[in-house]
């Protein structure tokens, strides 16, 4: 039950009425006023016992299953009018904040007995995971649309916001890349660990000391007699190795930094360089890790490994726990016995808090390549810069003591037998996409 | 371009464009989170009992106790509260002096024709001069308590209010039996004032508060009735009537005669001829209107006011800004005024930085680091490891001076690398010789 705005009008236009009799005296003028009320009272109860039942109202929604963080998507909902008389409805559909419905969210639905009409909403969601609606509620006026009826229906929906991967902007340049390390250009690029593929001909540009001197003396040239064709191996890269990426999702994976979780940077790389591996032949898989296997993607090559990573990853936020490093070989083991590049996304920042991350370190180093991959945070290096009073010098010693401390860590990773890659938060993919591909041209997977 | 959601009409398509669940689910009617009234009366069922027994349990109270009372009046002759007067009236009762309550001033007049006391309290005001006159025209002792400026203009011209006691008055300064027989009042009194032509006219003062004027005026009116002017209630009020001789006086001025008209005006008394009341001036449906516009605001309240549907909930993840660890620290830092620890870390990192600009081993000792910079940079090699090395910040200035340097000789070093900067220095180096070497350019340049 609720009035509108209509009847405080009604309500207020009472004053004519009042004032007119009230020249001819005060009782009057209470006469009036009690029929005044009398009469909006009245049409009220008149109004509302003429409105439509919202609860006889049947919901149907159409969702898209899945949306990009960032794009817009149209959600619709049907509702059909089950009772016997007119519904003149208000519809507000009950989603979260956060699935970023545009507009008043007040969509005025006119519907006749047994029909149905449909609504159409514009949903730009402003954050990762499912976006969930549980609710909608109606409110039927009566003819006069002086007081309505009004009821919560329940009609649950869900739309599963996937990871925006804004790094495959750098997919195409890292792609070109790896196809100069495959042979496909005239450009090749020779290194240790890369398999022989076939011979051709020389064409200009080609290493010189690419030239297989015994191909060319068994190849004659046929238009110049007596000459001979130069002859070039190619190589190309191996393939089918494997790769692990173990994204930490514990408490150091909250911190948000230029703007942007740690965690949601952790999946942008770990998405960029899925889609880099898959391109070049190896196999990747994706664990989330903090004291549980929080998701996990295996076995899935081609497009499915993109789609399955961003699904899995849409519904995982960073817990306020300390990881447990101390199971991750554990898990690493489970996923492969082979020798395999293990890329570990994770904040190592303080020699407190890596403790756990060094001491586990070795039992991976032992058996594969480990990448540790951290975000380093821009502000440090710019409030070290900045000394122009007593506040912004102590700003500074604190942040420098920050950087000290990264590098110091990131020395003992090293020294581990593991590589670094740290970078501020948009240049982590990139980064560490480079480091993928030089690895892979040098032979070291 | 619009966002505003839209309603599109859709037809009853055998098929169904939609989904496949969403025809399957138009037949059955969603189930309704709101509950009916019914279900709502049934659900809170407790609550309602509750408070329908809190009600009607504060309704038997109320009429077990005889409606709400008015707190008493001020010397109400039947008011037994601090403030109330039933004390001396009762006490008078019980000594055979007739009581008589009166709130219109007919009536007072025609005890006071009888050859009654009358005793006045007028809180209010209410009566003015021709009615206070036709009163102390007929009555043989009148005595009137705390009596106002208009009070005083009509009965004892020439006796004037003077503000309030400063304690227990214990000088009688007068003859009055009554007074005599008190002997002192109790405190809390108030104070008049008797001029020369009050006093020639006979009024006399009793209870003298030293110069400042008397408890107690007491004088003949125009008609030669006995006027009493006692200037506060508490003489009288039952809180006070037991302090000092404030109940003797009491008595001895009320208890006079066999008759006492306790006279407290009401508003029968009050002058039908004064200036009309805002009620009247205001015309008749002023009054409706306002109830009417009430009726709105309530009505606008709810229509704003009622929410469409529930709150919706949304659990939000954890987002730490990562600056907080680095902001801390520095906070630490200037708490515990840490500056040559501060300073460490700055040394540290700019070291670190020069070190890898110069090129130099990762394992450098710190002489061999300060050397390289000094020459790098064309300073003082002692100055550059005082800089980095030595010099403690004795205060809050050092350190941001100490700071500072240590910024500008980073950027020195950084700056002396870059090939364009070392090509100005080469470009300076004539012109600074040509300056030095001809001492006559200058010269015969002067006019």
């Amino acid at each position: 039950m609720t009035i509108s705005g209509r009847f405080a009008l009604l309500l207020a236009l009472g004053v004519v009425p009042v004032v007119a009799a009230g020249i001819s005296g005060a009782a009057e003028a209470w006469i009036a006023l009690a029929g005044w009320l009398t009469l909006a009272l009245g049409a009220g109860v008149l109004d509302v016992s003429l409105a439509a039942s919202p609860r006889r109202v049947a919901l149907g929604r159409e969702l898209p299953d899945r949306v990009r963080l960032g794009e817009t998507v149209t959600a619709e909902l049907t509702v059909r009018n089950l009772g016997g008389r007119m519904l003149r409805a208000t519809v507000r559909d009950g989603w979260e904040p956060s699935a970023g419905l545009a507009g008043p969210n007040r969509t005025p639905l006119l519907v006749p007995p047994g029909e149905r009409r449909r609504m159409t909403l514009q949903l730009t969601p402003w954050r990762r995971g499912d976006r969930r609606v549980a609710q909608v509620t109606v409110r039927s006026a009566g003819p006069l649309g002086l007081w309505s009826r009004q009821a919560t229906l329940a009609a649950p929906g869900r739309i599963r916001v996937l990871p925006p991967f804004h790094s495959r902007v750098h997919l195409p340049s890292r792609l070109t890349r790896l196809r100069e390390l495959d042979g496909r250009t005239p450009l090749l690029i020779r290194g240790q660990g890369t398999e022989f593929d076939s011979i051709r001909e020389y064409v200009r540009g080609d290493d010189v000391r690419s030239i297989d001197w015994r191909a060319t003396a068994r190849h004659a040239d046929p238009e110049v007699p007596g000459g001979m064709r130069l002859m070039v191996r190619t190589w190309r890269p191996e393939r089918d190795r494997r790769i692990v990426i173990v994204a930490d999702t514990s408490r150091t994976a909250a911190a948000r930094i230029a703007d942007e979780p740690r965690l949601d940077t952790a999946f942008e790389a770990s998405l960029l360089l899925a889609a880099l591996a898959s391109h070049a032949g190896d196999r990747v898989d994706f664990l989330a890790w903090d004291r549980r296997l929080r998701g996990r993607v295996h076995g899935a090559s081609g497009p499915e490994l993109l789609a399955r990573m961003v699904d899995t990853m849409a519904g995982i936020d960073a817990e306020l726990i300390e990881a447990d490093w101390s199971s991750v070989p554990g898990q690493v083991r489970r996923v492969t016995s082979r020798r395999a590049l293990v890329v570990l996304l994770t904040a190592a920042d303080s020699p407190g808090s890596s403790r756990g991350l060094l001491s586990m370190l070795p039992q991976l180093t032992s058996r594969h390549t480990v990448i540790v991959a951290s975000v380093t945070d821009p502000a440090l290096v710019e409030a070290g810069g900045a000394r122009g009073d007593l506040e912004e010098v102590y700003r500074a010693a604190a942040a420098e003591r920050g950087l000290i401390d990264t590098a110091r860590v990131a020395a003992a990773i090293r020294r581990l037998g593991a590589l670094t890659v740290s970078a501020p938060p948009h240049e982590l993919p990139p980064a560490l996409a480079d480091r993928y591909l030089d690895l892979k041209a040098s032979g070291q997977l | 371009m619009s966002v505003a959601p839209s309603a599109a009409s859709l037809a009853d398509r055998p098929g169904g464009s939609g989904s496949a669940g969403a025809p399957a689910d138009q037949t059955d009617a969603a189930t309704a989170m709101t509950p009916t009234f019914r279900a709502f009366v049934r659900r809170r069922r407790i609550w309602i009992v509750f408070a329908a027994v809190l009600v009607l349990g504060a309704v038997v109270a109320l009429a077990i106790q005889g409606g709400v009372r008015p707190p008493g009046m001020t010397l109400g002759a039947d008011n037994p509260a601090p403030l109330g007067a039933m004390a001396l009236v009762e006490v008078l009762r019980d000594h055979g002096v007739s009581v008589t309550e009166s709130r219109s001033l007919d009536s007072a007049v025609d005890a006071a024709d009888r050859g009654a006391t009358v005793l006045l309290y007028d809180e209010f005001a209410l009566l003015d001069e021709s009615r206070l006159d036709r009163l102390a025209g007929v009555a043989q002792r009148l005595v009137v308590v705390e009596p106002g400026f208009a009070a005083l203009e009509a009965l004892a011209p020439g006796v004037r209010l003077a503000g309030v006691a400063s304690g227990p008055i214990d000088d009688v300064a007068c003859e009055l039996p009554a007074a005599e027989r008190a002997g002192g009042l109790g405190d809390g009194q108030r104070l008049l004032t008797v001029d020369d032509d009050a006093r020639a006219a006979g009024w006399q003062g009793c209870f003298r508060d030293e110069e400042f004027g008397f408890a107690l005026v007491s004088g003949e009116g125009d008609d030669d009735g006995q006027v009493t002017l006692v200037a506060a209630t508490t003489v009288f009020a039952n809180e006070s009537i037991d302090e000092a001789g404030n109940a003797a006086l009491a008595i001895g001025l009320t208890g006079a005669s066999d008759e006492l008209v306790w006279y407290l005006p009401g508003p029968g008394d009050v002058d039908a001829n004064a200036a009309p009341t805002i009620a009247e001036l205001t015309p008749g449906w002023v009054s409706p209107v306002m109830v009417l516009l009430i009726a709105v605001v309530i009505a606008a309240g709810i229509w704003r006011g009622r929410r469409f549907g529930p709150l919706v909930t949304e659990n939000l993840p954890v987002h730490v800004p990562a600056g907080e660890t680095s902001e801390g620290r520095a906070r630490l830092y200037a708490r515990s005024a840490a500056r040559v620890r501060a300073l460490d870390q700055l040394r540290i990192g700019a070291i670190g930085r020069i070190v890898e600009a110069l090129k130099l081993p990762r394992s450098a000792e710190l002489g061999a680091v300060t050397d390289a910079a000094a020459r790098a940079t064309g300073r003082d090699e002692a100055s550059v490891r005082r800089l980095l090395v030595d010099a403690e910040p004795g205060g809050d200035r050092d350190l941001v001076e100490l700071a500072a340097e240590l910024d500008v000789l980073e950027h020195d070093v950084r700056d002396t690398l870059r090939p364009r900067s070392a090509g100005r220095a080469g470009h300076t180096d004539p012109a600074d010789s040509t300056d030095s070497t001809d001492p006559t350019g200058p010269a015969g340049r002067r006019p």
